[in-house]
Order: C-alpha cells, then sequence, then structure tokens
C-alpha cells in the first residue's frame, strides 16, 4: 500500500539520505527504509498559542493530569501576542495555566521567543540533526538548520500524552540547484515556482509527503533566510519537510550528528534547476502554488502590504527590503505592516536604523509574531481588499475578511508594490 | 477492542480525485467544528451522490481510485465514516488525510486498481487488513495489495487514537487527573477530537 512495517535486517552499512539518517536515530535503529510506519522519539515538541488550550481540554477529557516529556515540550506564543479581544487575554492566561499544570518550562510567551519557526533557528533551540515533531505545519523551516520537523497537527496531543506518534518514512526528492538568481529575484520566487511546478505535473513527480532535499552548486548563494524562504515557499503543497544537503550557513555544526545525504544514496527522483532563469514572482490568491510573473500582474491597486511571518521574518528579508525604501514613502492608500520574526531582529533592526527606514517610509512595525497570516489577529484585510505579503499562505480568510485578496511575493516585491501601490516588478524599483 | 481487521460490507464505487470538502462532505461541518457523527452522517459524499446517506449501511465500503480525500485536512467525514464501521478501499490517498482516517478509527488499504480486480456499485466484498487479501463475494474474484503495517493495525483495533490514548492512560498512571484538583482552565472551551488542518 505505500507504507509499510518496520524492517530491521538490513544491512547497516547502505548509503542513507538525510531523513533516513534522522529518522533512524530518532528510531534508536542503524536504518529505516522509506514507506515504513515507525514511532520516532522526537528531542522537542513545539505547539504554538492556537492549540494549547485545545490540547488541553482533550487530554483532560481522556483523563490525563500529566503529559509524557514535559521537558521536551516547547510552548511559544506568536499568532496572538497582543490581545486585541477579551477571550486573547483569557486563552493567554490558561496557557501560563497549563504550562504550569503540565510542568513545561520551555514556555515562550508574549514578547519572549517570537515567531516559533524563526527563533528557534536563531537561538540555537533547534540544532542541525535533530528531529522533532511540531503542531504546525510550517517547521519545515527548521530544514533550514538541517533539523527534520514532522508535523503532526492535531494529534499533537498523542505525543504529549505518550511521547512519540506513528510516523511513515518520508521518500525524498532531490532538487539540484545551479547557478545564481538574477537581481530582483528571490528564493520565495524559486519557491512559487517549484510548488506551481509540481502542482501541474510539470516534472510528473509526486510531492505529497515527499521530502524535498535542495542540493548542487547552487546552493551555495544562498544565506540562511534564503534558506527559510525557500522551505517556507513549498510547504503548503503537501510535501513532508524540506532540507539542504550541504552545511547551514551561519550555523555551527559543531558536534551536530550527521545530517547530510550520502553521496549515493537513493533518492526517489532527481530534478535539476536553474537558479539564473528566475523572474520575480506572486503566488495569486489561493495558495503558493498558483505561481505567476510579475509583470503579469503588474499595476493591480493594493490596500495592504506585510513583511514578516514565518516566510521571511529574519533579519536579511528585512534589510534588502528597506535597501529599497530607504528614503521613499509608502503610496497613500497603502498600509503598510513589518513584523520583525524575533525579538532579537527587533532590537538589532531598531538599533542599526533600518526600524527608521521603514518608519519614516510610513510603514508601521508589528510585535515579534506571524502578524496578520495567523487570520488577521494583528493588521487584518478588509472585504474586497488586496494584500501583497510574506506570509506562508494566501487562502481565502488567512487575513481575516474572507472577500479579500492576497498575492504573496519576496520581501523585495512587496516593498517595490508598498511603493508604487499597486503590484510592481521589484528590478523596476532597484534600478531607480 | 476488536481482534479481527477482515470485513466484509456492500460496496459504494467512486472514481479518482475525491476531495474531502464538498466531496466527501461539505466544507461547512469542517468550519462549523461539527464532529457529532450523528449530524454528520445524513451528509456524507452529499456533494457528488446525493442519495448516498439514504443507500449506505453500518459496515459499507467506500471503494474508490487514486488520491481518495485529497484537498484540505478535514476530518468530518471520516467521523462519519467511522460512525457507520465502514471501510475504505482505495488506490491511494494523501498521507495527511490517511493520518485522520487512522487516528479516527476507519480502517483504509490503498493500492487497489479496477484493472487488478473490479468491483461494481452494489458489489459485496471481503477485505482482510492483515493480509492485503481482497475477495469480490458477487462477482467470484480475488486479488491482493500490501497488508496494512502492523502500527496502524493496532490503531484500528483500539478504535482509533483516542482508544489507544484511554489504554495508555490506564497503563502509566502517574499521568491521571488528579480528583479534587484546581481547575487549569478559566472557562469551559468547546473542543472537538480532531480539528481541521494546523496552520
Amino acid at each position: 500500500m505505500g507504507i509499510s512495517d518496520q524492517k530491521d535486517s538490513l544491512p547497516k552499512a547502505r548509503a542513507m539520505t538525510a531523513t533516513q539518517k534522522m529518522f533512524a536515530r530518532a528510531c534508536n535503529r542503524d536504518w529505516v527504509t522509506p514507506g515504513e510506519v515507525v514511532y520516532p522519539n522526537p528531542e522537542l515538541l513545539i505547539i504554538h498559542d492556537g492549540f494549547v488550550e485545545t490540547a488541553y481540554k482533550e487530554l483532560s477529557g481522556l483523563g490525563y493530569g500529566r503529559i509524557t516529556s514535559p521537558e521536551k515540550v516547547v510552548f511559544v506564543t506568536d499568532h496572538e501576542v497582543s490581545y486585541s479581544t477579551p477571550r486573547a487575554v483569557e486563552r493567554g492566561r490558561n496557557i501560563r495555566s497549563i504550562a504550569n499544570a503540565w510542568d513545561v518550562e520551555q514556555f515562550f510567551d508574549v514578547g519572549r521567543g517570537g515567531q516559533g519557526h524563526i527563533f528557534p533557528i536563531e537561538s540555537g533551540l533547534v540544532r542541525p540533526g535533530m528531529f522533532l515533531m511540531c503542531y504546525d505545519m510550517h517547521c519545515t523551516n527548521f530544514g533550514a538548520v538541517g533539523a527534520l520537523a514532522m508535523a503532526v497537527g492535531p494529534e499533537v496531543t498523542s505525543v504529549l500524552a505518550t511521547g512519540t506518534i506513528w510516523t511513515e518514512v518520508p521518500h525524498t526528492v532531490s532538487i539540484r540547484l545551479k547557478g545564481q538568481l538574477p537581481k530582483g529575484s528571490h528564493p520565495r520566487d524559486v519557491g512559487f515556482m517549484l510548488a506551481h511546478g509540481f502542482a501541474t505535473g510539470r516534472w510528473n513527480l509526486k510531492h505529497d509527503y515527499r521530502v524535498i532535499e535542495f542540493g548542487g552548486p547552487g546552493l551555495a548563494g544562498l544565506q540562511l533566510s534564503d534558506r527559510v524562504a525557500l522551505c517556507n515557499s513549498v510547504t503548503e503543497m503537501g510535501v513532508a519537510n524540506v532540507l539542504f544537503n550541504g552545511p547551514p550557513p551561519g550555523i555551527s555544526v559543531d558536534g551536530a550528528p550527521d545530517f547530510l545525504s550520502d553521496p549515493d544514496a537513493t533518492y526517489e527522483a532527481t530534478i535539476d534547476f536553474d537558479l539564473c532563469d528566475i523572474q520575480p514572482q506572486l503566488a495569486l490568491p489561493g495558495g503558493p502554488d498558483r505561481a505567476a510573473s510579475v509583470v503579469d500582474h503588474v499595476g493591480r491597486p493594493v490596500n495592504h502590504a506585510v513583511i514578516g511571518s514565518c516566510g521571511s521574518g529574519m533579519y536579511q528579508d528585512f534589510v534588502d527590503a528597506a535597501e529599497m525604501m530607504r528614503g521613499r514613502r509608502v503610496a497613500d492608500g497603502v498600509r503598510m505592516f513589518v513584523v520583525p520574526g524575533t525579538p532579537a531582529t527587533a532590537k538589532r533592526l531598531a538599533n542599526e536604523g533600518i526600524s527608521q527606514v521603514f518608519i519614516d517610509a510610513g510603514a508601521m512595525i508589528l510585535p515579534s509574531g506571524c502578524g496578520p497570516c495567523a487570520g488577521g489577529n494583528m493588521g487584518p484585510l478588509g472585504p474586497g481588499e488586496v494584500s501583497i505579503a510574506t506570509a506562508a499562505t494566501n487562502h481565502s480568510g488567512r487575513f481575516g475578511a474572507k472577500e479579500a485578496e492576497i498575492y504573496l511575493g519576496s520581501p523585495l516585491t512587496v516593498a517595490a508594490s508598498a511603493l508604487s501601490g499597486c503590484l510592481a516588478d521589484p528590478r523596476q524599483s532597484l534600478s531607480q | 477492542m476488536l481482534q479481527s481487521l477482515k470485513k466484509t460490507g456492500r460496496c459504494h464505487v467512486f472514481g479518482d480525485s475525491i476531495p474531502l470538502d464538498e466531496g466527501v462532505m461539505a466544507f461547512s461541518f469542517a468550519i462549523g467544528r461539527i464532529t457529532d457523527p450523528a449530524v454528520l452522517i445524513p451528509h456524507l459524499f452529499e456533494g457528488i451522490d446525493p442519495s448516498f446517506a439514504s443507500r449506505v449501511k453500518p459496515g459499507d465500503f467506500v471503494v474508490a481510485g487514486q488520491d481518495f480525500c485529497c484537498g484540505k485536512p478535514h476530518f468530518q467525514g471520516f467521523i462519519a465514516m467511522a460512525a457507520l464501521n465502514m471501510g475504505v478501499l482505495c488506490g491511494s490517498m494523501p498521507r495527511t488525510s490517511l493520518r485522520g482516517a487512522i487516528s479516527n478509527g476507519l480502517p483504509v488499504l490503498t493500492g487497489w486498481s479496477p484493472e487488478s480486480l473490479p468491483i461494481a456499485d452494489g458489489d459485496e466484498i471481503e477485505v482482510d487488513m492483515e493480509t492485503g487479501m481482497i475477495r469480490n463475494i458477487t462477482q467470484k474474484t480475488s486479488a491482493s495489495v500490501d497488508p496494512m503495517p502492523l502500527i496502524l493495525q493496532d490503531i484500528i483495533r483500539h478504535g482509533g487514537v483516542g482508544g489507544q490514548l484511554k489504554v495508555w492512560l490506564d497503563q502509566h498512571p502517574q499521568l491521571q487527573l488528579q480528583p479534587g484538583a484546581a481547575p487549569v482552565l478559566q472557562q469551559d472551551i468547546p473542543i472537538k477530537w480532531m480539528k481541521g488542518s494546523a496552520s
């Protein structure tokens, strides 16, 4: 049936993908086979504020008063950080009570950690070679540092109760990058094109529950924030994870267990992808796989622009956008939000005068977290409005009103569009 | 706890790429967080077969092609099918959907194709999840696919993850809620067992 039972009797020296290695370690075994079902033990379990109460309610309803490994559990408050309703205040209070009742000490409350798929990378909480589980599907970001984070969704309650959950070892598709991105293009543009290519059968490959592993000479030109953007922009099409077959830039790998694929590892498929050909893209409203060239949509008026979220909320994302916006003004009628992923990034942007560039341009800086992308808890969209954002996804209602349109783009495309008041090609702004 | 994973039932046959939303169950039930099987069952497959609910009997099978239950992982349809003690035989199912089905206690066997074993609407079949053997009793034919992995068989025997968690708690009494413990939550928050997608 495509998935199968554990196979313990295979040779130890066979070449493995990074995914197999991290699964094998988590299962305390020498080898795992893609397709087999296992019970891996995660080093961490990360849950955000949107699900802590529900998890508690479900488990206490079954009679649970405690959880199996509280020392591995991390609570992150990033979806609703500046409480705008009495219910949000109450939720915050409940989450603190639950952390206390369950002895969860790794609790990153409002104003502490920041966005839950960014601060663990920046702080070193998630490290190369780590196998972890998370409630939220956008945990694929951790592939940027060489960690394998499996999203378990609502079944996080099982992991809280027992410390593990049944998991199929995914197959891996290798994408060999070559060349360098042209000026004005960005890894998010690559991600949208790849998502579109997979969704429309460009390579006639299955992507459901596959690990996408980037390798090849093109990897060398990608910074850590580029990797995060790439992980994030292909996630919603249903991949199991995203990894990179090379050491993470700027992250220490001292003492890290092996997190790279063997040269002769077996992939389900291999694709070659040339970065030199990439033009700035948009994801049209409806999903990150709905990629289209920016040039085909230039001129569509926008009301709302966002740089941040788990998609592009790292220091370099803001530096790139600020470089374009320095000395310019956001167009009248556009409200622009800048959401630094973490308080540490917010502080650095302030110290280096980068926040000043955004404020001078007329943009607003929101507290660290998910920003409008968590259902429009902050800076929402109204009916009939149009947004351009670096968000993780753009399904109907993601920023509030269902009758609004959300276009996704790179930080450069968002900045260029905010300045011009309509969807804009960032290459035009960069050349001015 | 179920001892045998061999099921016999009448088939309702569908094609490829039946989506969860609007195919298996209207999205309005997912967004409404409806989890009561009694409410959900009359709306099973309503979008593509309005008379399904009037024909389906407890223990029936849904037979479908490739990519059954594609789209956003909203599991209301699985809750309804599990409550009807149904089984699913299909070509393939997206992994997130398979997880939702198994966790809700709905047995699913993939790898079937109409070429390997023709099955018509109304046929009676017998499916052994442990061996992968499928018999079309009506047409007197048979074929086999890979069996359900042992780990998943165990979950199905427990009636889904909820049943497994009750057993785990019995085996780990130190995790039990202490009688008389002070309430942790400030308000009674409505819950449901399997909420839609994690985002």
